[in-house]
């Protein structure tokens, strides 16, 4: 059964901590801090199964999981490229050439040129010309295009699907005479 | 064997290599220690304090290559506070007074500072090989003394270091004649390097096989460095952080084909989504795969690129691949010896990893013996299979993210799964607990753990008995570190003979009092038994019945050190 001891020195940061934690006289409180910071309160599945069996619920266990600082400098980053990588949604503006009103798409929802060509086609009742198809009487058909991250129209087809969704702006349908 | 005459004895002895056969030559007789002490070219010593550095010199003048290690291992959780110790300068120091010609330095966990790295630079011709392994309180301007004067540099190895940026020209320091590297690699350096002087020295190193960039090296530089070394079998790739669009890595992708000699990929220090595609040309060659370090890649991402990997043998990975993503490499690769699984959200409690991917990965890769797993949960019933799929682990550390979290099928702890694991793998030489556990893992581990060398224990345990169980049991432990359990003075002071056959053990918040590290450190002279707490006076330990927050000891023929701050106190 462990004491509760609170020396003065400690007693500035215990403030801010739930005096049922565990602490000793050489406890340090800057790595506490540091703790509070990285959101470390881990609760124990629960008080009772502690080994210890004592009355003080280790609500704080510190430098737990045994990960080194480089592990730990990662993990910061990857807090902040999260908001990225959950993306479940690309949505883009999609015009056709002669139609003002403009529709949205989620990219994310196709896996591949294909698919994103035949959702196109059915929102906008045209024959889009697949990337690999030969142009044939092209007066009457659409090929589709995108604005790039630096503001140029390309062809949309020429790069792999992935580099596409990482550079892609918007699209927009146009006639394939006027390419 | 006194017939034959010495030159005969000292050839056979070089065809003796590891340090503990060369120790056990040593033994034999008096002639043979002698013999084997002037022939010893390399030098282990797993603590920098079990033994001074001027003995050291005196028993191996020939020495050539030392491994030293500082700081115990619980330092890399930061549980050792600042400035306990491990300097190497005495080393280096003692080294370069004897004459003896050092060619290679390895250490770990050491405080390195730049005047014992300009000593070393200045000190030995013949210097080869740098290796620095978690090792902190040096600069850059010592890594610009290192590349300045050890002409014939091989290999400058920093691994995850603490290195101070002083935005000098360290890598501009390598001489123009210096044409020897055969491996570099400032993965861990934090400021910008001088572009230009890398490009060089990579085109006047034709040895160069193994270069591992840190972040500062953008995807441009890559580019034109993967064309002067094709020959590269290691890469370490800094910042892959670019416009998927640009001229830069269409290069890139063209230069990547031409790269068939590389085996060993790591880095992605920072990384674009959807850019990994440019490294599935190399992925078949790859057996060894490092991407730990490569924050915010999505899973789908990583599993389309190890699907290309069918050689991998070794393979660091982020929990974001899931379950279902260990289940896409237990499939493709079939001969992994080593996998290590490390934590993307290690204080959300919420790990991405569980029992599931594990028994996949036991499934598939049935060659494997070395593991680290950062994961949310673990059942008996998984580790029990993972025993019977993979009886050949020699390194077996699982860390359940939630410390004491028992099998969540059966609410029970994690005892008769860990049991299971040390009695099928017979040649387990590392274990490293968690979840839920009591007294019984304890006795199994000392039971059946024959072979077992090191054992990391936390937050787990009832009484003395079980560490009890461990110390008896286990014949071959060497490093027995404990932190947060109920063990107090009875467990320690039971059996102190064997921590004379031990290297060393670290208990931090148990229930060991400082009377008892007295008694011990009084019986076991031959013991330094050190009691500190987070760097607070030494002299807050006033009774002999209080708890000790940290406490290590390790055996040592070199005495109570000199350098111990002032809040260690030895006792």
């Amino acid at each position: 059964m462990e004491t509760l001891e609170q020396t003065q020195s400690s007693s500035s940061s215990s403030s801010s901590i739930d005096s049922n934690k565990y602490s000793n006289c050489c406890r340090n409180r800057t790595d506490l801090s540091t703790d509070l910071k990285l959101g470390l309160s881990i609760s124990p599945s629960s008080p009772s199964q502690l080994p210890f069996n004592s009355t003080t619920p280790r609500e704080e266990t510190f430098a737990w999981p045994p990960v080194n600082k480089s592990v730990l400098r990662r993990n910061i980053i990857v807090e902040k490229q999260n908001h990225i990588h959950h993306q479940r949604s690309l949505f883009v503006k999609v015009y056709m050439e002669g139609i003002p009103i403009g529709r949205k798409l989620n990219l994310l929802e196709h896996h591949n040129y294909d698919g994103l060509v035949q959702a196109l086609c059915h929102m906008f009742k045209t024959i889009i010309l697949s990337p690999n198809s030969q142009p044939l009487n092209s007066w009457n058909f659409h090929v589709l295009t995108y604005e790039d991250q630096e503001g140029d129209w390309m062809m949309v087809g020429d790069v792999p699907w992935e580099m596409f969704l990482s550079s892609v702006k918007r699209l927009k349908i146009t006639r394939a005479n006027s390419c | 064997m006194n017939y034959f005459p010495d030159e005969v004895i000292e050839h056979v002895f070089d065809y003796v290599v590891s340090h503990s056969d060369r120790n056990s030559l040593s033994l034999v007789c008096k002639s043979w220690y002698r013999i084997e002490r002037f022939t010893r070219q390399r030098v282990f010593i797993g603590n920098c304090y079990s033994i001074s550095p001027e003995r050291l010199v005196e028993r191996f003048p020939d020495l050539k290559s030392l491994t030293l290690k500082g700081k115990p291992h619980f330092a890399d959780f930061s549980l050792v506070p600042h400035g306990w110790g491990g300097f190497v300068y005495p080393w280096i120091e003692a080294l370069a007074k004897s004459k003896v010609g050092l060619e290679e330095l390895r250490l770990k966990r050491m405080v390195v500072s730049d005047e014992s790295l300009e000593l070393l630079s200045r000190s030995f011709m013949n210097f080869k090989s740098l290796v620095l392994v978690s090792c902190e309180g040096f600069t850059t301007d010592g890594l610009a003394a290192v590349a300045a004067n050890c002409r014939s540099l091989r290999e400058l190895d920093l691994q995850e270091n603490e290195v101070e940026d002083h935005k000098g020209q360290w890598l501009s320091c390598f001489p123009e004649n210096c044409t020897s590297l055969v491996s570099l690699n400032f993965a861990c350096l934090k400021g910008e390097i001088n572009i230009g002087a890398l490009e060089r020295l990579v085109a006047r190193s034709p040895n160069l096989k193994s270069l591992r960039l840190n972040r500062s090296v953008p995807v441009d530089a890559l580019q034109r460095i993967l064309m002067r070394a094709p020959q590269l079998m290691d890469l370490g790739i800094g910042s892959f952080f670019h416009d998927l669009n640009s001229d830069a890595y269409a290069k890139l992708r063209t230069t990547i084909l031409k790269c068939t000699s590389i085996t060993s990929l790591s880095g992605f220090l920072e990384v674009a989504p959807f850019s990994l595609a440019a490294m599935y040309p190399i992925c078949q060659n790859l057996t060894s795969l490092n991407l730990s370090y490569a924050a915010g890649i999505q899973g789908s991402e990583l599993i389309k690129l190890i699907r290309h990997c069918g050689k991998l043998q070794r393979l660091w990975i982020m929990d974001c691949i899931g379950d279902k993503g260990l289940g896409v490499v237990a499939t493709a690769c079939k001969d992994l010896q080593e996998l290590r699984v490390f934590p993307s959200a290690p204080f959300g409690n919420q790990g991405a990893v569980t029992e599931k991917g594990l028994v996949a990965i036991s499934m598939g890769c049935r060659k494997l013996h070395s593991l680290l797993y950062f994961c949310h949960q673990m059942t008996n019933a998984a580790l029990i299979t993972v025993a019977k799929n993979c009886p050949n682990f020699i390194r077996f550390r699982l860390c359940i993210l939630d410390a004491t979290k028992p099998d969540p099928d059966t609410m029970q702890p994690l005892d008769e799964g860990f049991g299971a694991i040390v009695q099928s793998c017979k040649q387990l030489r590392r274990l490293s607990l968690s979840g839920q556990l009591t007294d019984q893992v304890f006795l199994y581990i000392g039971m059946y753990a024959e072979q077992l060398e090191m054992l990391s224990i936390a937050f787990a345990g009832e009484t003395d008995k079980g560490m009890l169980y461990v110390l008896n049991g286990c014949k071959k432990l060497r490093k027995l570190e404990i932190r947060d359990c109920p063990f107090g003075d009875t467990a320690l002071l039971t059996d102190i003979g064997k921590y004379e056959t031990m290297r060393s053990l670290w208990m931090s918040s148990c229930e060991v009092t400082v009377g008892a590290c007295k008694t011990l450190a009084k019986k076991m002279p031959s013991l330094n038994v050190e009691i500190f707490g987070e760097g607070e006076q030494a002299d807050c330990y006033v009774e002999d019945g209080q708890r000790v927050e940290k406490m290590y000891l390790y055996r040592t023929v070199a005495g109570k050190r000199e350098d111990a701050p002032e809040y260690v106190w030895t006792l």
